[in-house]
C-alpha cells in the first residue's frame, strides 16, 4: 500500500488534542508572532499620525514598482511553498525539492530587493535607521520582517538538505556533505545576489550599453562566475544516490516550515497595505 | 474550484485537485494585488479607497491563512489558537492607532 495514502496529514490519534504536537505549537507560535509584528505595525502608524517637522515623505521615497515586484515575487513563493508540502504528502520527494527550491530562490530575490531599497533609502535618499523617526519604524518594521524571510530561507535551505540523507546514513560522513551542502548554498546565494544588484544599479546609472557591461563584468565577473560554479557544484551535490531516509512521514516537518513560511507572506501583506499603499490615500506634505 | 474535498479523499485525484486549488488562489492573490496598486492612483473618494484595501488585504489574508496554510482542512483548535493571537495583535494595534490619533495626542512638535 502506498504510505502517503495510509497517513492523515491533517489529524494524529496519538496527542490528547487529535493534532501533531509540531503543528500545534507551529500555530501557538505565529500566534505570538502576530502580537509581536502587531506591536511593531502599530508603533509605525502611530508616528505617521503626527509626522514631527522634517520627516521624509514616503511617497517621495517609495519605489512602489519595486515593492509590488517584491509583494508578487513573496506571494509566488507561497504559491511553491504549498505545492512543496502538497508533495511530500503525496510521498514524491523529487517534486518537493523542486518546489524548496523555487521558493528559495523567490526568497532571495524577495531579500534582493529589500537591500535594493535599503540601499537607496540610506545612500541615495538619505533616510537612515537613526535621522528620523520615519526611518527608525520603518527600517526596525521592514528590517524585522526580512529577518524573518532570511530565516525562512535558511531553514527551507536546511530541509531541501536534510532531503538528501540517505537511508543507510550511520556515520559522520552525510553531516560532512550537508555542511559542504550549505556552504555552496551560501556561496551561491551572496554572490548572485551580490553580482545581480551590481548590475541593477549600473544598469540604472548609465543604462544598458557595452561600455556599461565591459565595465561591469570586470568588476562583478568574477563574482558572477564564481555564482555559476558554485550551481554547477549544487546540481552534483543534488545528484540521487539510491534511496533516503526522506518520505511522507516527514510531511509534518515541511508543513510546520510551510507554516512559517505563509505567516512572513501574511505579514507582507499587511505591511504592504499599511506602511505602502495607505501612504499614497494620505500623501503627507512637504517637507516641513 | 472545487475545495470541498474532505481531508480523507483518496490519493491522486486529492493531491491533484489540491494542486489546482493553489494554483488559482495565487493567480487570484496576484490579481487582487494589481487592483490594489491600480487602486491607489484612481481618482476616487479616500474613505471608498481605504475600506477597498482594507477589504482586499483581508481577503488575500484569509485565502492564505484557510488554504495555504490548511487551517479549512485542520481541526478548529488550530483556527482558534492562531485567531487569539490576530484578534490581541490587531486589538493592540486598533487601540494604539486610535488612542494616539486622538486630537489631545497630537505632540508639541508636530503642531503647526
Amino acid at each position: 500500500m502506498n504510505l502517503a495514502a495510509t497517513i492523515d496529514h491533517h489529524g494524529d490519534p496519538s496527542t490528547a488534542t487529535g493534532i501533531p504536537n509540531k503543528k500545534l505549537l507551529f500555530w501557538a507560535f505565529l500566534a505570538s508572532d502576530c502580537m509581536f509584528f502587531g506591536t511593531l505595525i502599530s508603533t509605525h502608524l502611530v508616528y505617521r499620525l503626527h509626522p514631527p517637522p522634517g520627516n521624509p515623505v514616503p511617497t517621495q521615497i517609495f519605489n512602489i514598482e519595486l515593492t509590488s515586484f517584491s509583494t508578487f515575487i513573496l506571494l509566488m513563493s507561497s504559491l511553491m511553498m504549498a505545492l512543496a508540502v502538497n508533495a511530500i504528502q503525496r510521498g514524491n520527494v523529487r517534486s518537493m525539492r523542486s518546489s524548496l527550491l523555487v521558493t528559495i530562490t523567490f526568497g532571495l530575490i524577495f531579500l534582493g530587493c529589500q537591500v535594493f531599497e535599503f540601499n537607496d533609502f540610506v545612500f541615495e535618499k538619505h533616510v537612515t535607521i537613526t535621522n528620523s523617526i520615519f526611518g527608525s519604524t520603518f527600517f526596525t518594521l521592514t528590517g524585522t520582517h526580512g529577518t524573518h524571510v532570511a530565516v525562512g530561507v535558511l531553514w527551507l535551505t536546511l530541509m531541501y538538505i536534510r532531503s538528501f540523507k540517505p537511508a543507510s546514513a550511520t556515520g559522520g560522513g552525510w553531516v560532512g556533505r550537508a555542511v559542504v551542502h550549505l556552504l555552496f548554498f551560501a556561496v551561491a546565494a551572496v554572490l548572485a545576489m551580490y553580482a545581480t544588484l551590481g548590475f541593477v544599479h549600473a544598469a540604472l546609472a548609465s543604462g544598458v550599453n557595452g561600455t556599461m557591461v565591459a565595465a561591469y563584468l570586470s568588476r562583478y565577473g568574477p563574482a558572477a562566475a564564481g555564482a555559476f560554479l558554485a550551481v554547477w557544484v549544487l546540481r552534483l551535490l543534488g545528484a540521487e544516490h539510491g534511496p533516503v531516509d526522506f518520505s511522507a512521514r516527514n510531511a509534518d516537518d515541511v508543513e510546520s516550515m510551510g507554516l512559517y513560511w505563509h505567516f512572513v507572506d501574511i505579514v507582507w501583506i499587511v505591511i504592504f497595505t499599511a506602511v505602502y499603499l495607505l501612504e499614497y490615500v494620505f500623501p503627507a506634505g512637504p517637507v516641513r | 474550484m472545487d475545495i470541498s474535498l474532505p481531508a480523507g479523499a483518496p490519493g491522486h485525484a486529492h493531491s491533484q485537485s489540491r494542486y489546482n486549488v493553489y494554483v488559482q488562489i495565487a493567480m487570484t492573490l496576484a490579481i487582487i494585488t494589481g487592483v490594489e496598486i491600480l487602486l491607489i492612483f484612481l481618482p476616487f473618494a479616500k474613505w471608498l479607497v481605504i475600506a477597498a484595501l482594507v477589504a482586499l488585504s483581508t481577503v488575500k489574508f484569509l485565502f492564505v491563512i484557510f488554504f495555504f496554510m490548511h487551517l479549512r482542512w485542520d481541526k478548529l483548535l488550530c483556527t482558534a489558537i492562531f485567531f487569539i493571537g490576530l484578534v490581541l495583535g490587531g486589538g493592540t494595534l486598533w487601540a494604539l492607532v486610535r488612542l494616539f490619533g486622538a486630537i489631545a495626542s497630537v505632540p508639541l512638535s508636530a503642531q503647526p
